[in-house]
């Protein structure tokens, strides 16, 4: 059964591949990202000369990942909402399997794409055009590899939620925009918490949106000290189960009334 | 103990009242109201192994919702169902791994995916044995016509092909039990001729119990050994088509033209079923009075410019069930 799973997998894959200007694309569009954000933070620093005491090449690296990761976490938003509205959930219902392995695996596969054919030459390139520094230590890196996982699944189990939603609201559009903006604003996307005010800092940590790009981007640079990384990759952890939790629920009532209402 | 069972079934669908004007749709965002939709009402049947059974009944029937029981992705609103000792809804998963099923109207296929590319992901969502899924692609290919466009991608698909592809591609893992629902929908004489050759084939090779539901009524003459009507959600014939034929095979129907304004002639013997304009459809049985006997009646009276006697088909018995002409008469076997 686990086979069928992986099928669903390199299925997404190459399903991918078959849009071959779309990679291209995606990675031009990660080259260009970061160098107009760093553009901007040079522009800032040139007038500061150094913000909060972080050298300007920290601050390039800290985009250069943010954006590599985010090039790497794209996911296909309207996969169940498109099939919510043509009917054909229930053609994956009459199938021997699980729907939300299906759909995992599916987006994994999608992942496996971004992997090699968008992050990895947008990192070569980076490494080149950005001075891309290397991982505080190999310790940093392996903590920086789990974290960058966990940060995955808690992105992957929030967006989750809301493409469940499309069972009731069938068009998703504002909601997954609405989200998208959360996530850009509060988990050090674009901005680093170390530039917040301090209060912020606090209630963002509260929220899941840290544990998806700040904790990992700073576990890399060496940022958080030793004895606060298992707190962060536990709170990213309880974050997954929690938003699965709520993702379990909902998706028990999506079933529930689509096996009364009729697809 | 029958393959499927079906005991007193029902499906009520909860709709959504929609009142008019601005203030009717806020009051119905605040306060919503519903209607039950009986689409289902207390149908019973049992179907044995290796059966091939048409579902028929005009649109809205309540075919479709009843084969969504069947198939586990509708609950029922009361009654029970067993299919091979499961209950579909309760063990969805392991009910669709030994049925098939085909819905004309929504592909079971990857919509982005080569054809080919369903089949070798349904190989391993059905665990199908390397040796059986060889053997099956090739027949259905063969029989199927599939080689012509196995490498093209789902969305590309005339209607035609995908349904012949959908039917392969539910017929893989060898099910015990397949479930069709309309699968002659929209397409053309041959391709439907194509469609019923390989589903009786398929039934004679394999034994597979076939259910099916269309409106077609030459699908279910062609592949079917039993019918079963219904109209509004309830079961109103349950039986062969031989039976159905058999017994309403004698009767005839005139339709007369008359040069006038005719009124309503009382013939013993002869039924007037409908009237309309200067035309009158007449029933009779031709065992009990001769046509030319029934014209040489109305001559007498009004001029005829025109006249028409049908024989039955079984489409048109069916017709007139749906219509209330026909008062089933318990003397067929099947009548519920
Ligand atoms: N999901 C649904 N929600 C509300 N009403 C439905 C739904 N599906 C079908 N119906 C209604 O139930 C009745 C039976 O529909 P259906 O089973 O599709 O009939 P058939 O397949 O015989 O044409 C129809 O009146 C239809 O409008
Ligand atoms: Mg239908």
């Amino acid at each position: 059964m686990t086979r069928a799973y992986l099928e669903f997998a390199k299925k997404s894959f190459q399903n991918n591949i078959v849009y071959r200007s779309e990679y291209v694309a995606g990675v031009i569009n990660a080259i260009v990202m970061i160098f107009v954000n760093i553009a901007i933070w040079k522009a800032i620093y040139e007038e500061e000369g150094s913000l909060e005491g972080v050298q300007f090449k920290i601050l390039a690296t800290y985009i250069v990942l943010s954006f590599l990761l985010q090039t790497l976490y794209v996911m296909d938003e309207y996969f169940i909402e498109v099939k919510v509205r043509n009917g054909l959930v229930s053609s994956d219902l009459l199938k021997p399997i699980g729907f939300r392995l299906y759909v995992f695996s599916y987006t994994v596969g999608t992942l496996a794409f971004r992997f090699l054919l968008q992050m990895l030459p947008a990192l070569i390139l980076s490494i080149f055009l950005f001075h891309l520094l290397f991982p505080f230590s190999t310790v940093m890196f392996l903590y920086f590899l789990v974290s960058a996982i966990l940060g995955y699944l808690v992105l992957y189990n929030l967006n989750f939620l809301i493409w469940v939603s499309s069972f009731w609201f069938y068009w998703t559009f504002s909601l997954v925009t609405i989200k998208d903006a959360a996530v850009m604003l509060l988990s050090g996307a674009l901005i680093p918490f170390w530039f917040m005010p301090e209060g912020m800092i606090d209630t963002l940590q509260l929220l899941p949106f840290a544990s998806i790009y700040s904790t990992p981007i700073q576990i890399y640079l060496g940022m958080v000290p030793e004895d606060e990384i298992l707190t962060g990759l536990i709170r990213q952890a309880v974050w997954v189960l929690v938003l699965y939790a709520v993702g379990h629920v909902l998706w028990k009532g999506a079933s529930r009334k689509l096996v009364v209402q009729g697809g | 103990m029958a393959l499927i069972e079906v005991t007193d079934l029902v499906k009520e669908y909860k709709l959504n009242v929609r009142k008019k004007g601005l203030s009717g749709a806020i009051r119905s965002l605040l306060v919503p109201e519903f209607k039950l939709k009986r689409a289902v009402d207390s149908i019973s049947f049992t179907i044995d192994k290796g059966d091939t059974v048409g579902f028929i009944g005009p649109n809205g029937a309540g075919k479709s919702t009843t084969v969504k029981m069947l198939t586990g992705i509708l609950a029922p609103t009361s009654g029970s169902i067993t299919v091979g000792g499961l209950s579909p809804f309760k063990e969805r998963k392991k009910n669709a791994m030994r049925i098939g099923v085909v819905f004309g109207q929504k592909t079971q296929l990857w919509w982005d995916l080569p054809v080919i590319d369903t089949f070798d992901l349904l190989r391993h969502i059905y665990r199908i044995p390397a040796q059986a899924y060889k053997h099956n692609l090739a027949m259905f290919s063969e029989m199927l016509g599939l080689q012509d466009f196995i490498n093209v991608p789902v969305r590309q698909l005339s209607l035609g092909q995908k349904m012949r592809a959908d039917i392969a591609a539910a017929l893989l893992h060898d099910p015990e039990i397949l479930f069709f629902d309309e699968p002659t929908i929209g397409l053309d004489v041959v391709a439907k001729e194509k469609i019923r050759e390989f589903i009786t084939f398929v039934n004679r090779e394999k034994g597979t119990t076939m259910l099916f539901t269309t409106h077609d009524m030459d699908d279910i003459e062609r592949t079917c050994n039993r019918m079963i009507i219904i109209d509004k959600g309830t079961k109103i014939y349950d039986g062969t088509v031989e039976d159905i034929k058999r017994t309403y095979g004698n009767d005839r129907i005139m339709v007369v033209e008359f040069g006038e304004k005719a009124e309503p002639i009382r013939i013993p013997g002869v039924e007037l079923i409908d009237a309309k304009d200067n035309r009158m459809w007449l029933r009779f049985h031709k065992d009990e009075i001769q046509a030319s006997l029934i014209l040489n009646r109305l001559t007498q009276k009004y001029s005829i410019s025109d006249f028409t006697v049908q024989e039955p088909e079984i489409e048109g018995i069916i017709r007139d069930i749906y219509l209330g002409g026909i008062h089933l008469d318990k003397s067929v076997s099947g009548v519920c």
